[in-house]
């Protein structure tokens, strides 16, 4: 039984970091940079999410304001600090995206306070149970959210014109723009799309712990980006996968290998294994 | 006992077989022309050489001994040098640093020996002395970026000289230089083999191959298709064949 | 000079010494460390631990830079498998290995860290000269290879990798030496600093402290010694001498990382080397 109540465990965490690492390593594919900010825009829906719940009692009204202000909140950073830069040698970028990350962090710290919000009147608190198996309605509506909106992703990428082209330049933009694809478009709309699930998955865990604070983005920020190295740099699938693997990894890591090492590291230690095996990712095609 | 011996080298990629069992052997003091169409496999074969690829099957001998195992580096200290046919400066440095630091390449060779060593004097001069000599002189203090590409092609050249090589593989050394540069390239390129240089020509530039190499081999699709003397060779109807189908191929695309 | 001023003056030369270590690494060799602060820590727990068996002083730096070294070859192999983006985040993920091993490890005293390191018996004015000589020291080995044949060889290879083996160069060995160097130097710096402090906890080795070295470097001028040593000093002393500041020191550091990146990538010593290039010339273009 603990068993199967580790990986339900491990399916809802995993959920979280799909609804981040997918945007992350849409990112990556686009653009090769490793968006460490994106937990700083994270951390924003749940803060915009929080305050407007507050203030109008209606945590469906923040979460409409704050997704689609997050997402305009990424393409706001692609704009000023990673489309300047898109030339410099790789590291560029990413030091400069752990510096606005940082800043991010101590901007909520010295705005918000460093103890954090929470919501007036807490959400989705209930426990849903089937037979001897229960877990929190938020998490239950993590799950749901994360497949529904990745599900929603991948049939808007495969149905729709604009999800066509974005495929197509995601896995080679040079072909993509000889044969008159917008790539700047589809840059912009990447970055909204892969913010606004950052928000969506920050909101989640607000309601889930009914806490929002400044450093909620930290485990997180850097974990995926173990999560799209090992998923193959670029690879939406392999990413998806290895965030669930992570997430039940993770759940039963902490039981058996607890002692040993510290629950945050041992995505690290999957990493690094992973890539003395395999440089290219788990699933990177060679 | 040739000085280079390529012995039934087969080099896939994935499904790709870019080389198949192609053996060729190249003699002290000659001048060889390694030539074929696009996508033959003469990168490739240059690259095998130089252990940047591993040969799936075959081996590599400088001088009788089995090189295929070695590192790059290892091969290069052995006297193996290579230019590149895209060119590959260093782009932080200046076209004479480039050429220093290989110059140094004693020196560099054992890291103790570089952290011991400081004055570069000597390398300096042989260093201008090579740009002299591939005739991009006054680029010597231009940083690789402000380069037009036929003197970044010749910087290959100089460098890869610097490296005092007892065989000099060339990538294509005369594309992107005009007729008057490639035909004194050349010339340079004789020069050298005739100080007792060997050499391996890898080049599309028929006239100039035909005018200076003594010997050819030509690929084909990653096999070896002919090889002797140039004028023999150049008059195959397999080589006059391969080449053609690929203009007939042009004709018709 | 206060005890306080001096603990200021040992407190940036440690930083200084860890500065200078990556830079040797990322600056002069071109390989990237986001974990450096990893070993850092390695040092400063042998280091404590030796100590506390009863080791003399010296003994206790020397043990120190010997478990960062090697476990800076360590990582310095695992570094020969990936490139890049893929080395920043093994190197990161070295960081978080090391804390989250530490953290649980009941005999380096988990979380709360380790108290109680003996003293080292030089008193506040030994120390800061001793912190402050091995910086000089490594200022110097510094500026020495970067002027020798091995600082040529670790440039060609932070530029290129490939072209610098078709130049005859080593890279692995390069690397690895670059690796071993910078890492038992920042573990020097680890016994140095345990010994100041004479208590370290696993948080003083974290993510965050990699990061605010990497920051010093690239402030300072990535591959500058001279530039990384003013960043380093300037960087550890200005949230302690504006107290203010203290509050605001990662936004600080933050911002510094992201204001460089995106107007200056070449940091302090690349703004200021056009004005020294001119002064040069018109002083009759010594050299
Ligand atoms: N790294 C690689 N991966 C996959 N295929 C490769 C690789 N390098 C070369 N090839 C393939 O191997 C074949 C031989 O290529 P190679 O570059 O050796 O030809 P080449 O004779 O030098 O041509 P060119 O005259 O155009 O320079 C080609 O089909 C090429 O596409
Ligand atoms: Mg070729």
């Amino acid at each position: 039984m603990l068993q199967l109540e580790l990986t339900i465990q491990g399916l809802i965490n995993g959920s979280m970091y799909a609804l981040m690492a997918v945007g992350l390593t849409l990112v990556y594919g686009l653009l090769r940079i490793l968006h460490v900010a994106h937990a700083g825009l994270y951390t924003l829906g749940a803060y915009i999410a929080v305050l407007i719940a507050n203030a109008s009692g209606s945590l469906l009204l923040g979460a409409a304001v704050a997704i689609p202000a997050v997402g305009l909140a990424g393409m706001a950073v692609y704009r000023l600090l990673y489309e300047p830069i898109l030339d410099r040698p790789p590291y560029v970028a990413l030091i400069a995206s752990i510096g606005l990350f940082i800043v991010m962090e101590e901007a909520y710290r010295l705005v918000f306070g460093p103890y954090g919000e929470t919501f007036s009147t807490p959400y989705l608190a209930g426990r849903l149970a089937i037979g001897p198996i229960g877990a929190k309605g938020a998490e239950v509506l993590m799950v749901i959210a994360a497949f529904g909106l990745l599900t929603l992703l991948a049939l808007l990428a495969r149905r729709t014109r604009f999800g066509v082209a974005w495929r197509a330049t995601v896995s080679d933009p040079a072909m993509a723009r000889s044969f008159g694809v917008d790539t700047i478009k589809v840059r912009y709309v990447n970055f909204f799309v892969a913010s606004g699930l950052a928000a969506s998955a920050a909101i989640l865990v607000a309601v889930l712990n009914n806490l929002v604070e400044p450093t909620m983005g930290s485990v997180p920020s850097y974990k995926t980006l173990a999560i799209i190295v090992l998923g193959g740099l670029g690879n939406v699938a392999g990413t998806l996968a290895a965030s669930l693997a992570l997430g039940v990894i993770e759940a039963f890591g902490t039981i058996y290998i607890g002692h040993l090492l510290d629950r945050d590291a041992i995505a690290f230690l999957f990493l690094v294994l992973v890539l003395m095996i395999r440089p290219q990712g788990l699933f990177a095609a060679k | 006992m040739s000085l280079l011996e390529i012995d039934a080298v087969t080099v896939r990629f994935g499904g790709i077989l870019a080389l198949e069992q192609v053996s060729f052997a190249l003699e002290a003091g000659e001048l060889l022309g390694l030539i074929g169409p696009n996508g033959a496999g003469k990168t490739t074969m240059l690259r095998a050489i130089t252990g940047v690829v591993a040969p799936t099957v075959g081996r590599i001998r400088l001088d009788g001994r089995d090189i295929t195992g070695l590192s790059t580096d290892r091969r290069v200290r052995l006297g193996l040098a290579l230019t590149h046919q895209i060119v590959r400066p260093l782009r932080a440095m200046t076209a004479l640093d480039n050429v220093v630091c290989a110059a140094g390449h004693a020196k560099t060779a054992s890291f103790l020996r570089a952290l011991a060593t400081r004055h570069s004097l000597a390398e300096e001069r042989r260093a201008r002395e090579f740009l002299a000599l591939v005739g991009i002189a006054e680029f010597a203090d231009a940083m690789p970026s402000a380069m037009p590409l036929g003197a970044l092609k010749r910087l290959e050249v100089a460098r890869a000289l610097a490296l005092s090589p007892r065989v000099l593989l060339l990538d294509e050394p005369l594309a992107g230089l005009n007729h008057v540069e490639a035909a004194r390239l050349a010339d340079t390129i004789v020069g050298l083999n005739r100080s007792g240089l060997s050499i391996v020509l890898i080049e599309h530039n028929l006239g100039e191959v035909l005018r200076i190499c003594q010997r050819l081999v030509v690929l084909d699709n990653g096999s070896r298709i002919a090889a002797g003397d140039p004028q023999t060779v150049i008059a195959d109807a397999t080589v006059r064949a391969a080449y053609l189908g690929q203009e007939a191929g042009h004709a018709a695309a | 000079m206060g005890s306080y001023e001096l603990s200021l003056v040992t407190l940036a030369a440690i930083y200084a010494m860890l500065a200078l270590s990556l830079n040797l690494i990322t600056g002069f060799c071109g390989q990237i460390s986001l974990g450096h602060a990893a070993f850092f820590g390695a040092g400063a727990y042998a280091a404590a631990l030796l100590s506390k068996s009863g080791g003399p002083f010296v003994a206790a730096l020397g043990a120190g830079m010997l478990v960062a070294a090697l476990f800076g070859l360590v990582v310095g192999l695992a570094s020969l498998r990936v490139r890049h983006d893929f080395l920043a985040i093994t190197t990161m993920g070295v960081g978080f290995l090391f804390l989250g091993f530490v953290r649980k490890q009941k005999a380096l005293g988990a979380e709360l860290g380790i108290s109680g390191i003996p003293d080292h018996g030089l008193g506040a004015w030994g120390l800061a000269l001793l912190a402050v000589a091995l910086t000089v020291a490594t200022a110097i080995l510094s500026l020495h290879i970067r002027r020798a044949w091995a600082g040529r060889a670790f440039a060609a290879i932070a530029d290129d990798e490939d072209t610098a083996r078709t130049m005859g160069i080593d890279v692995v060995r390069y690397k690895l030496v670059a690796f071993v160097m910078g890492t038992a130097i920042a573990g020097l710096a680890g016994g140095v600093f345990a010994h100041f402090t004479r208590f370290i906890i696993p948080d003083a080795f974290g993510f965050t402290v990699s990061i605010s070295i990497l920051a010093m470097v690239i402030v300072g001028g990535i591959g500058s010694t001279w530039g990384v040593l003013v960043g380093a000093v300037m960087l550890t002393l200005l949230p302690e001498l504006f107290r203010f500041i203290n509050d605001y020191k990662l936004l600080i550091y933050g911002s510094l990382l992201l204001l460089v990146m995106r107007f200056a990538p070449g940091g302090l010593a690349g703004a200021l080397a056009p004005l020294f290039r001119r002064a040069g010339t018109a002083a009759g273009g010594a050299r």
